[in-house]
């Protein structure tokens, strides 16, 4: 699933350090499999971090171009330096952190679980034994496995977060664990199906940031700066809204 | 490199082997046994066995195995399941690795038979006639167990890709070997110990269906 979505730009594949310093065009990753954070809309990728980014971007004063790159060839990319940054409702993690740079937080995000209607199930520990769709390697996989074991034979870890809440909807998975937002949205589209989301205590919230390759402290400081502006222009708060309303 | 995590991950890869290994084998029997008959059917003179027949083989040899993956979990099974179990639980992505694993082998499988039959001698089939033989039984007793012997190395090569295949069903979180390494990978961010370590139990696994099971058939089944 990896698409080339650019028209262009001086960076080759693989490439993209020899350019000049003012003009230089940032690639910017994300897995666009994630609404309403990221998405493919026809042949464009959109949502609520795409927004984000060029906002920052236009605040910082640089240009970028959005790649879809999917997941693991993002964090790849970005230790290769194929990629420079990377949106994709990432959260910051000690883990990742160990690994890559991120900016401050432009969004804080909470995990929910997707049950079926009439469950009695009220908090994680009540799906012990069950079936639980995921997306592998977020952090609804890593509360799954913090809970019930790192190889916990219930775990169902898809690619995508799509394709878990498409098992949960034909019976195959008995809950899906990820994002609120993402879980939010589609109960929005779901009307029609039976379906209820809750909250478990033990879940922390979680911050989400722009990565990039460590060390890069310039481009790290503009970035943060983009979100500083951001945030105090109300540009961060308007796109919120534009996507979970007020 | 932090070969540890294969480690901490064991029983993702054991489990996987024994996934793997439980897909394949019955792929193999269910996709040869089906196999046989779509290859009678494709050298049948009657058109309503012959045509469906070639339509099958066409379908499942000319589309990706991926796409057929993804066509028969998330919308052929979930849609049977609705029109005619729709009180029973929709089975699991286990069972749509073995229908596609299954469908898909047969479709080479029934060629494999075709060719293996059609390179047979048609004078064993008239003396098998000639000796009073029913056409059925001629094919049973005196032209298949023959033409099976000339199928062995062609089959043993479906086997094996058909045991590398099975870790396309890593895409739809079938807990089988590629699953593991690619859970393994996403989790751990570590790239060669996950991949490297399911890539040389894909190796051995080959290694044992070329060198042990063809092989075994082929001295079993050669003439004495």
């Amino acid at each position: 699933m990896v698409s080339a979505c650019g028209t262009g730009g001086q960076q080759a594949a693989g490439g993209g350090s020899g350019a000049g310093a003012t003009d230089k065009v940032y690639v910017v990753g994300t897995d666009a499999a994630y609404p309403p954070f990221e998405k493919m809309e026809a042949d464009k990728i959109t949502g609520f971090d795409i927004d984000v980014i060029h906002a920052v971007a236009d605040a910082a004063g640089l240009k970028i171009e959005v790649k879809n790159t999917g997941w693991d060839p993002l964090f790849d990319g970005i230790a290769k330096g194929n990629v420079d940054m990377g949106i994709s409702a990432v959260t910051i993690t000690d883990e990742r952190k160990e690994k890559y740079d991120f900016s401050d937080s432009y969004f804080d995000a909470n995990q929910l679980i997707l049950l079926p209607e009439g469950s009695t199930v009220s908090k994680l520990a009540d799906l012990k034994g069950k079936k639980i769709g995921v997306q592998s390697a977020t952090t609804g996989e890593q509360v799954v496995k913090k809970a019930f074991g790192d190889t916990y034979e219930g775990i169902k870890g898809y690619d995508d977060t799509p394709s878990a809440v498409d098992d949960f909807f034909v019976g195959r998975v008995d809950a899906v664990i990820a994002d609120n937002a993402v879980l939010q949205d589609y109960a929005k589209k779901m009307s029609d199906k039976k379906f209820k989301l809750i909250k478990d205590d033990s879940f922390e919230v979680e911050h989400y940031g722009i990565l990039m390759k460590k060390g890069n402290t310039e481009l790290l400081d503009k970035i943060n700066q983009g979100v500083k502006t951001i945030k105090e222009n109300g540009k961060l708060k308007e796109i919120n809204d534009k996507y979970f309303g007020q | 490199m932090d070969w540890s995590v294969v480690y901490d991950y064991r029983e993702l890869f054991i489990r996987g082997v024994g996934n793997t290994i439980l897909l394949t084998s019955v792929a193999i029997i269910c996709g040869t046994i089906l196999g046989l008959f779509i290859g009678l059917a494709k050298m049948s003179d009657k058109v309503y066995l012959k045509a469906p027949a070639a339509v099958y083989v066409e379908l499942f040899r000319g589309t990706p195995l991926f796409l057929q993956i993804l066509l028969i979990h998330t919308a052929v099974i979930p849609g049977i399941w609705g029109l005619f179990f729709p009180e029973a639980k929709v089975p699991e992505a286990l069972f749509s690795g073995f229908v596609s694993l299954t469908l898909n082998a047969a479709a080479y499988i029934a060629e494999i038979f075709r060719a293996g039959i059609q390179s047979l001698d048609p004078g064993q089939m008239e003396a098998a006639r000639s000796l009073g033989m029913t056409k059925a039984k001629s094919m049973r007793l005196i032209v298949i167990p023959q033409a099976f012997l000339r199928m062995l190395p062609a089959l043993g090569n479906e086997f094996i890709a058909l045991l590398k295949d099975s870790s396309l069903l890593a895409i739809i979180a079938t807990p089988e070997l590629g699953y593991a390494a690619f859970n393994v990978a996403k989790n751990t961010f570590e790239r060669y110990p996950p991949y490297l370590t399911s890539g040389a139990i894909y190796l051995i696994l080959t290694l044992f269906l070329s060198r042990v099971v063809v092989r075994g058939l082929e001295k079993r089944y050669s003439p004495k």
